[in-house]
């Protein structure tokens, strides 16, 4: 019996010698990296999200009437169900983008400096990824209202409580501020790591800047001092040309082409046109971007004529794809760059600080100008098409109709082209232009995107408590800065 | 003159204690008809030729005896139980064969023959229906996978599957099929791996169904165990053996398996186009400057112009110059040849060749089995060979030494695509048009070789928009799959005294696959190739023209034990069968995942190398995990009729953090004879067990550390976060199941059953929680929650007819499992387990079954459906987590009839599952595109339910509707209580399906009663096969799926899913069932 024993532990010790925990080690994937690839990553995705046209993902320039859909106009009708798309923004940004710059500053923080290297360059990169940070924590406000935040990327805290809207925009602020004071021109930052401005720091705090003006200015109906304390602190240092434009500069071969390029070429898919809101407007005041928006298409009815026009499908309704003027070839092309904030914006928004009698210099009426000709300009049009359009009465600031509201709501909205949530957001604060919701819409106009079906299904007491709080999971409640 | 007769007489008795004389027996004068039958007390008379020799007596269920007269005029005759045989020896966990009585929990043996009968390409099919507590799930996917679930689900994000030993060696069941396509994304079935089991070459197969059955496997039995016992040479007499068996099967669709279509209208989606009465595209193709009247050929759906054979309009076909209607309009009417035109007869083709030996010190057997299998798909093919070797030798009177080695070739090519995307049944279940001819997709297809499809982006922009000629896809973009694979042992066996032997055993199961994918150049553009996923899968890049993607995996387990085995009389009445042993378990999985990026350079070459832009960063995944397990058991048996057995076995795994990586599971069982005490002879046989035991069971590879994933640069390096959260503290799994059994046989073994009673927890689950994301992550891995399963199960057995030429036995299979969801995680009541298109999940809910349905409902007032007055439509629920319905089943039963008439045997499967649900995005969006019947009909007016609304006064609604009013009226109450009478447009695409209706209502009784197999055989009768040298015929027709003799869930089989694992309950773009009907010869020499 001795012996057997003695065999049995021999014969166990032979085959299992090593130590049995070696067996279940991951070798094929990194359990430590550079923190500075985690940032480009996630900056890569913040940037496909925000320009991306699919219908699962980003269905922004349908609610603006940017666009409309040909046969399958869920979206256009403000469907958010079918194909859960707050939960992929949701997803996007909290998983894809927030967690990922959070372990990029970990990283990035814990590593140390190696022999002769730049510890400005290192607070830099940590003060850019707060920058980014509160961007995407900007955009879940914007779009939801009350969101997680202070229990958020925190995994000892699975289902994490929501936070009101107004209190976490508000410490965005002050993390924005602390942020701007951090950064230093004088060192660099992350090279090539960075996609959209190549670690140019100088141009990281005028974009910080333009951030906090515009978020500054979402806050002017709700809390008007804050507004003006934020607006005025950041108008001296936000972007003062095209030069300064926030832009990604995709590759020509997938999978880093513009998401637009996959979405209408690649797919062979014809499921939109522009919207007849759009272009209808557009050809009243003779608009010289549609060239760069929009195709023409022949209108003709005679055989052997060929009438061409920029035409519309009926937003909403089911439109033959064909009969209608097409997204511009410009935009459609694989490196066309993706643009997460420009210079256009930033001098319409300082058009509408003036209105709101802040003080930033400059009169309305210049800003409204620099606005639009920056944007014809940075379409590919020139000064002298920007020029003539203003002489437009429908155009010029003192001529055009209606109030500073309409005025500037009108032209940012052309000027937003293509941007479809700075476009959304623009609209709930002024209001103009006047959209109205599809006769098929299976809602109201969306003030906001309703939460995620998995934060329902999963994180239920305090969806329910958010909900509560912000006066109902619905499409049509008005978010705390929205107040007219 | 009168033939001298002599008269015999006797009396039959049963050799089993107890039962006394059998009543019924038949005891005849062998090669004569003079016969009698046994009266009450077992007595019998016979009046028999001077010339008799032999008497034969024969009785079912028993052993027939022939008896040489011998002169004698008094005959008594103790019979010996034959069927359902009381010494039955059946193999148990290890490869350790028990009897079967002495066994203190339940396990039900299937014999081989019953399996190969009636053949199917994965063997698992063939237990649906026969076996009681097990949940087979086959799908209808060519050589797809099958679910085998026993006893339940007490998993919720694990392996639920039953773990497959082969003589003693637990092989690889794995399913490869990647997670996006268990989700309906795109992608293939490509079947489990226990499909490669011949079942020629089954001997038996017993099915271990709870956890004291299994605890000597340790974990990975937690969810029960199909032993298989392969043929050896033994069986037979001495000397060689040879059989050689043909099959030859022929499917065809069952129609109700497929959809009908309505044959009014055609292409289009609605009135908007701008041709007459906006249902045409109007374009001058011909350049003559007068636009010509086409079909909206981008359009995937049937809501377009009504047909009318005097309309002549330009059909897709008009835009291919090869076509006989190339820019000529043809007559607007449905389809001559609609889709089901497209399959094809499925043929399979079984041939097998054995040869057997027993020799004076040893036996063998050599089997080679060839399977050729073509689907109802053109262009599809599944091959196997297996070659098998085994052999005993007995090299001594102590020494044993036997080995086995089995070799098997399995080559697929054009399996179905699955899914949403992709997937010609998809079309053709949900976006299609009624006026396509598939013959002439067909033609157009075979005469240009390119991609014409009947679905243009435009007449004038001639790429395929969503869908492509189905020929296209079978034969161009068709995938192949190959696995080679080795699965053998060795053993050795010494006896050391006559009650102690040692056993060693060495087994490997090993095989290499490759899966290729193929897309041609001028396919639709669609989400393709290599994501960024775990299994790349998920994150797959859009609009990919074309492409090639290849999969490599290894896989192997090896597994050492050594045993040794006590069998010892302790006192006469008292005896012990007692094991120690030790397990040494490794496993290695490999898979390698690379694509091309960007599309083909080079058409019809499929090649990495041929990749447009760089290739992604392939997907390697690499897994080494092991355990080290010691085990012992003891048994003790009193009398032969009280059993009393305990188990208890240590793990090591590799698996778990060193802290709590040794875990111990125990079990004890007894069981009692107890027919044995009361001795009645109305009782064959009564037995009732208890046991109790506990499982543990370890995590998977690479659960405990995290790591990240590393992305396709774009210009510097990117890496990412991964999406689910490590846990270095995990804890084993613990399954409890407490189980009673009682076991009876009345009447001479003429009925009798067994039951089965069970309750198991499984608690401390290793787990994927799914957590709110904006924790950062998508899931965390946890110990946590609990699942009961709670059942019964049923065999009952019945002889009701009884004689020597006839009879006639019933066996009945009922089980019944009720599944609960204790709890999850501290403040977590849902566990979503899948989600689906149409916003469908798949849940573990807190209070519910496993796998609760979960998406929109209707809103209810007083129990009714709300309808809002203003527009007709179903006013939905907000909220997408309403309960649309569980999918496990009520209760699974089988009952199995056999019939024996002289060499005739026909016997015949009834098989039926009640209860679970079933949700059909295919009735979804096909009822929105007007595909269906159910969309042209005519409403309670007798108009044409799509003709418009038409009102009395269209200024004075208060008039009501015209009598020649389109539209209908859904049942329903409005908000304020008053019965709906608000009609619904239904002019356009929509009313019907996913727009309009609450997802509630696609979600069906998944119940089912299939006339599974019938078969009727026939041996030619020994006499007249003395002359030739061939021992025996058997020849016999066998018929499996016949007929569905009720379903509810329209146009498709209720068992139509995905694949195996846990997300069932989804049903989208199958491929219809087939009724299969064989013949099979089988020779003997």
């Amino acid at each position: 019996m001795k012996k057997i024993l003695i065999v049995l532990s021999v014969f166990a010790l032979t085959i299992s010698c090593g130590k049995l925990e070696d067996l279940n080690k991951n070798i094929k994937d990194p359990a430590v990296v550079p923190g500075e690839t985690l940032f480009t990553g996630a900056q890569r995705r913040v940037f496909n999200q925000m320009v991306s046209s699919n219908v699962n993902l980003n269905n922004f320039r349908l609610f603006v009437q940017y666009w409309t859909e040909t046969t399958y106009t869920d979206e256009s009708n403000y469907d958010l169900t079918t194909r859960t798309t707050p939960d992929a923004l949701w997803d996007l940004f909290y998983i894809n983008a927030l967690k990922n710059f959070n372990e990029s500053a970990k990283v990035i923080d814990a590593t140390p400096l190696p022999a002769g290297g730049d510890p400005v360059a290192k607070k830099n990169k940590l003060a850019i990824i707060e920058v980014m940070e509160v961007y995407c924590y900007d955009v879940l406000v914007e779009t939801f209202g009350n969101i997680p935040y202070s229990e958020a990327l925190d995994i000892t805290k699975p289902l994490p409580k929501y936070d009101d809207g107004l209190t976490v925009f508000k410490d965005l602020l002050v993390r924005l501020d602390a942020a701007i004071a951090n950064m230093d021109s004088g060192s660099g930052s992350f090279g090539t790591a960075d996609n959209m401005y190549e670690g140019d720091v100088a141009l990281w705090i005028k974009f910080a800047n333009s951030l906090k003006l515009r978020m500054g200015l979402l806050l002017a109906d709700k809390d008007d001092a804050t507004a003006k304390a934020t607006v005025e602190s950041s108008a001296p240092n936000v972007f003062s040309s095209n030069d300064d434009n926030a832009k990604l500069v995709y590759l020509g071969a997938v999978p880093n082409t513009n998401p637009i390029y996959i979405d209408l070429v690649a797919s062979a898919r014809h499921d939109f046109v522009p919207a007849n809101t759009l272009i209808d407007t557009m050809n009243s005041l003779n608009d010289p971007r549609r060239p760069f928006y929009f195709t023409q298409v022949d209108t003709s009815t005679q055989a052997g004529v060929v009438k061409l026009a920029y035409v519309g499908g009926i937003n909403g309704a089911s439109n033959d794809f064909l009969a209608y003027s097409h997204v511009a070839n410009l935009i459609q092309t694989p490196t066309f760059p993706g643009t997460l904030f420009d210079y256009a914006e930033v001098e319409f928004l300082l058009a509408e600080a003036v209105e709101r009698g802040y003080t930033v210099g400059g009169t309305a009426a210049q800003h409204y100008n620099n606005a639009i000709t920056a944007s014809i300009e940075d379409w590919g049009g020139t000064a002298l098409m920007a020029a003539n359009y203003l002489t437009n009465p429908k155009v010029a600031y003192t001529t055009a109709a209606g109030t500073w509201k309409q005025k500037i709501g009108i032209q940012s909205w052309l000027g937003y082209y293509n941007r479809g949530f700075e476009a959304w957001t623009q609209f709930r604060k002024l209001d103009y232009p006047l959209l109205v919701a599809p006769p098929d819409a299976l809602s109201p106009f969306p003030m906001r995107y309703t939460y995620p079906i998995e934060e329902q299904t999963l994180n239920g007491d305090n969806w329910k408590a958010a909900s509560t709080a912000i006066g109902g999971d619905a499409v049509d409640t008005k978010l705390f800065w929205d107040k007219y | 003159m009168l033939a001298q007769t002599i008269i015999i007489t006797g009396t039959v008795t049963s050799s089993v204690a107890g039962e006394g004389p059998i009543p019924g027996v038949t005891v005849q004068v062998k090669g004569t008809t003079v016969g009698a039958i046994t009266d009450l007390n077992g007595k019998f008379s016979l009046s028999a030729p001077q010339s008799a020799t032999t008497v034969v007596f024969s009785y079912i269920g028993m052993k027939t005896q022939e008896i040489d007269i011998k002169g004698r005029k008094v005959i008594d005759v103790i019979m010996e139980p034959n069927l359902l045989n009381l010494n039955e020896v059946v193999v148990t966990a290890l490869g350790i064969s028990r009897e079967k009585k002495s066994l203190g929990y339940a396990t039900q043996e299937v014999k081989g023959d019953v399996l190969s009968t009636v053949k199917s390409d994965n063997f698992v099919n063939s237990l649906s229906g026969k076996v009681s507590g097990v949940v087979i799930t086959r799908n209808t996917n060519f050589g797809g996978s099958t679910n085998i679930q026993v006893r339940g689900a007490t998993s919720l994000t694990g392996n639920n599957q039953a773990l497959f030993v082969v003589d003693g060696v637990p092989i690889s069941n794995r399913n490869t099929n990647t997670v996006g396509q268990s989700q309906d994304g795109t992608g293939y079935d490509y079947g489990n791996a226990a499909s490669d089991i011949n079942p020629d070459d089954i001997e038996s197969v017993n099915v271990l169904k709870g956890a004291a059955a299994t605890a000597l496997y340790g974990s990975r039995a937690a969810t029960g165990v199909v032993m298989i016992t392969t043929k050896k040479g033994a069986q037979k007499q001495k000397g060689i053996g040879v059989t050689i068996n043909s099959n030859y099967t022929v499917g065809t669709v069952d129609k109700s398996t497929f959809p009908k279509y309505q044959n009014k209208y055609g292409a289009g989606y609605g009135s908007y186009y701008d041709g007459p009465g906006g249902y045409w595209y109007m374009r001058d193709l011909k350049g003559d400057g007068i636009p010509e009247q086409w079909v909206v050929t981008s359009e995937d759906a049937s809501y377009g112009a009504k047909f009318d054979p005097n309309l002549l309009v330009y059909q897709w076909d008009a835009v291919d110059p090869q076509s006989p209607n190339y820019l000529k309009p043809t007559p607007w009417v449905a389809a001559k040849n609609g889709p089901i035109t497209f399959f094809n007869k499925a043929q399979t083709y079984t041939n097998s060749v054995s040869i057997e030996n027993s020799l004076d010190n040893g036996n063998y057997r050599l089997s080679y089995t060839n399977f050729k299998n073509t689907g109802i798909e053109p262009n599809s093919e599944l091959k196997k060979n297996n070659l098998l070797m085994n052999g005993t030798w007995k090299v001594n009177d102590r020494l044993t030494v036997s080995g086995s080695a089995n070799y098997v070739q399995t080559d697929g090519k054009g399996r179905n695509g699955t899914g949403y995307n992709d997937n010609i049944m998809g079309s053709w279940r949900q976006w299609f048009e009624t006026n396509v001819d598939i013959k002439e997709l067909k033609d157009a297809y075979f005469s240009t070789k390119r991609n014409i499809t009947w679905n243009w982006a435009d007449p004038t922009d001639e790429v395929p928009i969503f869908w492509d000629n189905p020929y296209w896809l079978q034969y161009e973009n068709y995938e192949t799959d190959t696995r080679s694979r080795f699965i053998g042992y060795m053993t050795v066996n010494y006896k050391l005294f006559d009650w102690l032997n040692i056993f060693g055993r060495a087994s490997t199961d090993f095989y290499y696959s490759l899966e290729e994918e193929r897309k041609a150049v001028g396919t639709v553009p669609g989400r393709w190739g290599l994501g960024t996923g775990p299994d790349g899968s998920t994150g797959q890049p859009d609009g990919v023209p074309s492409g090639y993607l290849r999969r490599d995996y290894f896989s192997s387990e090896n597994n050492y034990d050594i045993m040794l085995n006590v069998n010892k009389d302790l006192t006469s009445s008292l005896n012990l069968k007692g094991i120690l042993g030790t397990n040494v378990n490794r496993q290695i999985f490999n898979r390698t995942i690379a694509s091309t990026n960007g599309g083909l350079g080079i058409p019809e070459l499929y090649s990495l190398q041929n990749s447009v832009s760089a290739i992604p960063y392939p997907n390697e995944y690499a897994s080494k995990i092991g355990i080290n397990g010691i085990y012992a058991s003891a048994s003790l048996g009193y009398k032969n009729y009280l059993f009393l057995d305990g188990t208890i076995r240590r793990d090591h795994s590799s698996t778990l953090p060193v802290s709590n990586a040794v875990y111990y599971y125990p079990s004890v069982s007894g069981s009692v004879i107890f027919s044995e005490l009361l001795k009645q002879q109305w009782l064959s046989f009564g037995k009732v067990r208890l046991n109790y035991a506990q499982v543990g069971s370890s995590a998977g590879f690479d659960q405990l550390q995290d790591e990240y994933s590393v992305l396709t640069p774009l210009n510097s390096p990117m890496s990412a976060v991964a999406t689910t959260k490590k846990n270095p503290d995990l804890k084993p799994e613990k399954t409890g199941s407490l189980e009673g059994g009682l076991e009876m046989y009345f009447l001479n073994r003429r009925a009798g059953f067994d039951l089965a009673l069970y309750d198991t927890k499984t608690t401390d689950q290793i787990l994927p929680l799914s957590v709110s994301t904006a924790s950062g992550y998508v899931y965390k891995n946890i110990n946590a929650g609990e699942i009961e399963n709670k059942g019964i199960e049923l065999v009952f057995t019945f002889v009701p007819v009884q004689t020597s030429d006839f009879s006639w036995t019933m066996n009945i299979n009922w089980s019944k499992n009720v599944n609960k969801v204790i709890s999850l995680y501290p403040g977590v009541d849902n566990l979503q387990l899948g989600s689906f298109q149409g916003g469908i999940s798949i849940n573990a809910r807190v209070g519910q079954p496993y796998g609760i349905l979960e998406g929109i409902d209707y809103t209810y007032l007083n129990g009714q459906p709300v309808v809002d007055p203003a527009n007709g439509r179903y006013i939905k629920t907000s909220t997408s987590n309403n309960n649309l319905g569980k999918v496990a089943p009520d209760w699974k039963g089988g009952i199995l009839n056999t019939f024996t008439y002289k060499n005739w045997k026909l016997s015949c499967l009834v098989d039926m599952s009640q209860g679970g649900h079933i949700w059909s995005l295919d009735m979804y969006y096909g009822l929105a595109t007007g595909l269906y019947p159910e969309t042209a009909g005519n409403n309670d007016l007798g108009n044409p339910v799509r003709d418009p609304i038409v009102w009395v006064d269209p200024s004075d609604h208060s008039k009501g509707y015209a009598s020649n009013s389109g539209g209908f009226i859904n049942p329903g109450v409005n908000p304020d209580g008053s019965v709906n009478k608000t009609r619904i447009s239904a002019a356009n695409y929509g009313s019907f399906g996913y727009l309009r209706v609450p997802d509630k209502a696609f979600s069906y009784d998944a119940s089912y009663v299939k006339l599974r197999e019938v078969s009727l055989s026939y041996s030619l009768p020994s006499s007249m096969l003395q002359k030739i040298f061939i021992k025996g015929v058997d020849l016999s027709i066998v018929g499996s799926n016949l007929w569905i003799i009720s379903k509810h869930l329209p146009y498709a089989d209720p068992e139509s899913g995905l694949g195996s694992g846990n997300l069932m309950g989804f049903s989208t773009g199958s491929l219809p069932t087939t009724k299969d009907v064989g013949f099979n010869i089988k020779l003997t020499f």
